[in-house]
């Protein structure tokens, strides 16, 4: 059993998060925050970018609408931040299901483009129906006094998705998906299901960003729409997962500490070259390490390569024959 | 005379005014091997992706059990038992090959799918190479696990599109007889090639193209001798 | 409504937007390569247009000169660096690289020019009067200007050896590589050709708008729904579209605001490719 293994990762990147807010500053959580829902953020794309090939430029789309579904809710009727998150969600996954169903249809980089637009349409909706949403100003919302229970929610949503996404990675659901990004006409003309499969995927891409857009605006007390559709944000989502490694289970998290730790040394002094530096890491990821650390690991061999689960079972089944 | 399990009737296609198929007709007998030969250009291509569901014909129809599936997509024909192979192997590159097959696998049991992959590999005596890499196969490997992904939906129908192209003779023998085994258990066995040495030897039915028709149908004694395939040949 | 001035007014913002696309199409026509970073290698070049202008104080005409010849220049660092060794990798991952470079270029834009808008006030300042409208000079000289340009490269690539070297390639990379033509100079050539013109845009641009550095983010989703439209790798395509396209943000704008207006490219751009993602007069994409 050689390299390590991504459980073994997992668990102690558990027990760091369950142990912060007791021994870490205000700081530190405010921080871990915005990681953890960078994080999210970074795992939901991986399902849509990652396992089902189709990458894009529009999950900021559905950040934005939680954030001022979430806002909205919580500012006209006092809705709690926590129920507002759950409408912010649904929200999103039901914004996403006919939008699916429609840009689905188009191949890579027209997809792509198509969902980039569409984030730009939805910022530029915020900007102009200012009656609705308080256009360029923004909305205000009452601020939280402890960001502790922000923390445990968000950490509770990262360790979800991590789990969620290590169970597709050893599911047949998983191979599917991988099918689809590799020839998803092969994959068609063998019997996959790929619309199907496909449009899933994008909703469900689709539904933790909205709840994390939602808990953001209350994290920052406020919400306009540069904030809540930020380009960059979309940028350093993909660039965590491009760096990590697209489809595999750990790329996401090692993606997002190390851009965190960028974010950390240069964010609040010279946000212009940190972004500068992203865009720097995402071009030298794609020309020298398009598949990213973590496949890096599994071909250099201190990660284990595959997924585990077949290998396994196989084995079994080898030894139930012999 | 054994039932006719798939029918062509006399479909055309034609490609931006230039005919490629014109009112071919073929029919398919149950558990046997029947194969198309022509030379490149012959339309046999595009036949075989009219019968899998990528092409629709412009005109005729195709059908399975006297089932008109003329206009179905390539998943629903899957789903009628029809499996086919790619003649450039299309095989999931980042992924091991038990997991090609996996990936295709009907049903929910992730077990009965595992048993049947490694039952296939098995069965292909290839399953020395279950763990390495899509991308890492050799040509032969490739036609190999190709075939044994197609064979995961436990087709009632075999297409394979030039399953001998490029490989050598022992690999070939070894397909054949793969093939015939099938054929055995009762699966039909559909294939286009232009190695005609083999076509010659093993089917059961040949069936001879030429710039898009049918010019010549019969065993292999017959087709061997037939005066027009002689000249489109040579 | 002012039917003749909506007219008027979109069919010259339209020949910016003309000039910026007609350059994205030749990239992606021969490189297959959609380049995210176009817009800002506009603004960059509005920018140092104000620089040459305003800092420097030299005429306008020198940025005219200068500035297309620079951007080409950066166009072929750009080429010879990124995009050289990525030919051949999926369209995804071009696409990554230059989002990539767009946001290098936004970023280092504001670290020299800083955030705010600058602009040339004193160039081209005025408007004239032409069958009772009032029509501004620096929109109509930079319609011209546009309009010329973009029909100078059509007419290179229909006319000249250069132009149908470039022909050749889009259409088929290895028969060109064999018949001997020189396909990764043509390549690079075409990329700082592509570049020039959008250099020449942002040279155009200065006079006519308020330009900040995210002007480049703005103009080039409006770009690629011109393309979309036109039909990728329709030269004729694009300036027909960057005209409509220009006029309907004008008309969209009159009735429910600048911001509604633009996000109306967006939505016509999406319709487009979902119902018809040829575009009008485009021959399909050959992915």
């Amino acid at each position: 059993m050689k390299g390590l293994s991504p459980l073994f990762v997992a668990a102690i990147a558990g027990f760091v998060a369950i142990a912060l807010p007791f021994v870490g500053s205000d700081y530190a959580i405010s921080f871990s925050i915005q990681l953890l829902i960078f994080l999210v953020l970074a795992y939901s794309w991986n399902w849509i970018g990652g396992y089902a090939g189709y990458s894009h430029f529009g999950q900021v789309g559905f950040f934005g609408i939680g954030a001022y579904v979430g806002s909205l809710l919580n500012f006209h009727y006092g809705i709690p931040w926590y129920l507002a998150a759950i409408a912010a969600a649904v929200a999103g996954a039901v914004v996403a299901l006919p939008l699916g169903g429609a840009m689905l249809r188009l191949k890579g980089p027209f997809f792509a483009i198509g969902m980039f637009g569409l984030a730009r349409v939805l910022e530029a909706f915020a900007l102009g129906f200012d009656s609705i949403t308080g256009g360029g100003t923004g909305i205000y919302l009452k601020p939280v006094s402890d960001l502790r229970p922000l923390y445990y929610v968000v950490a509770a949503v990262a360790f979800l998705m991590l789990l969620l996404t290590w169970k597709l990675d050893n599911s047949r659901l998983g191979l599917k998906l991988l099918a689809i990004r590799e020839d998803e006409s092969a994959a068609e003309s063998l019997g996959i299901p790929t619309t199907r499969l496909k449009i899933g995927t994008f909703v469900a891409s689709a539904i933790a960003p909205a709840a994390m857009g939602s808990i953001y605006a209350v994290y920052l007390g406020f919400i306009d729409p540069p904030t809540a559709f930020a380009p960059n944000m979309e940028l350093t989502t993909i660039a965590m997962v491009l760096l990590g490694g697209m489809g595999t289970v750990l790329g996401p998290l090692v993606g997002s500490l190390l851009l965190s730790v960028v974010n950390e040394v240069l964010w609040a002094n010279y946000p212009q070259v940190y972004l500068a530096c992203v865009g720097v890491i995402v071009l030298l990821a794609v020309l020298f390490m398009p598949r990213g650390i973590v496949n890096l690991g599994m071909k250099s061999g201190w990660l284990k390569i595959g997924r585990p689960l077949f290998r396994s079972l196989a084995a079994r089944a080898e030894q139930a024959q012999s | 005379m054994s039932e006719t399990i798939l029918a062509v009737e006399n479909v055309s296609k034609r490609f931006a005014g230039r005919i490629a198929l014109d009112s071919v007709s073929i029919d398919i007998a149950r558990g046997a091997i029947t194969g198309m030969i022509g030379p490149n250009g012959s339309g046999k291509s595009t036949l075989f992706n009219i019968i899998a569901g990528t092409l629709r014909p412009d005109e005729g129809r195709v059908l399975v059990n006297g089932r008109n599936i003329t206009t179905a997509t390539a998943a629903e024909i899957c789903g009628l038992g029809i499996a086919r192979t790619f003649q450039i192997s299309r095989l999931f590159a980042e992924m091991t090959v038990l997991e090609n097959l996996v990936a295709v696998a009907r049903g929910r049991d992730d077990r009965a799918a595992i048993a049947l992959a490694l039952e296939l590999l098995d069965f292909l005596e290839i399953r020395d190479i279950a763990d390495r890499w899509g991308a890492e196969l050799s040509y032969g490997q490739r036609k190999l696990v190709e075939i044994a992904r197609a064979l995961m939906l436990q087709p009632k129908i075999m297409l394979l599109d030039e399953p001998f192209a490029g490989i050598n003779p022992r690999l070939q023998n070894r397909i054949v007889e793969h093939l015939r085994a099938l054929c055995a258990k009762g699966i039909t066995v559909f294939f286009i090639d232009h190695e005609m040495r083999i076509v010659l030897k093993e089917c059961d039915l040949v069936y001879v193209l030429a710039e898009g028709r049918l010019i010549a149908r019969g065993d292999t004694q017959t087709v061997r001798n037939d005066e027009k395939v002689l000249q489109a040949y040579f | 409504m002012p039917v003749a001035e909506l007219l008027i007014g979109g069919i010259l913002l339209g020949g910016v937007y003309a000039l910026m696309a007609c350059g994205l199409n030749l990239i992606f026509g021969v490189m297959r390569v959609i380049n995210f970073a176009h817009g800002d290698i506009l603004a960059i070049a509005a920018l140092s247009t104000v620089s040459i202008a305003v800092g420097l104080k030299l005429p306008f005409w020198v940025a005219v000169l200068v500035v297309p010849i620079g951007s080409a220049a950066l166009g072929a660092l750009i080429h010879l660096f990124i995009l050289r060794r990525i030919e051949g990798a999926p369209l995804i991952m071009s696409l990554l690289a230059t989002y990539a470079l767009s946001t290098i270029l936004v970023n280092v834009a504001i670290l020299i020019w800083g955030g705010g808008y600058s602009g040339l006030p004193g160039v081209l300042s005025g408007s004239l009067r032409i069958f009772g409208i009032n029509v501004s000079i620096s929109r109509l000289v930079s319609f011209a200007c546009a309009i010329g340009v973009s029909l100078a490269v059509w007419w290179l690539l229909e006319y000249t050896r250069f132009g149908r070297a470039v022909r050749s390639v889009s259409a088929a990379p290895e028969l060109a590589s064999i018949s001997g033509i020189a396909v990764e100079r043509v390549r690079l050539a075409t990329f700082a050709l592509g570049t020039a013109m959008a250099g020449f845009a942002g040279v155009l641009v200065a006079p006519a708008f308020a330009i900040d550095p995210q002007l480049g983010s703005r103009f080039i989703i409006k770009a690629f729904a011109v393309i979309i439209v036109g039909g990728m790798g329709s030269y004729p395509g694009a300036i027909l579209a960057a005209l409509l396209l220009g006029v309907i943000e004008v008309v969209g704008s009159y009735f429910a605001g600048a911001v509604i207006g633009s996000a109306f490219l967006f939505l016509l751009m999406l319709a487009v490719l979902l119902v018809r993602p040829r575009g009008l007069l485009g021959a399909g994409m050959r992915v």
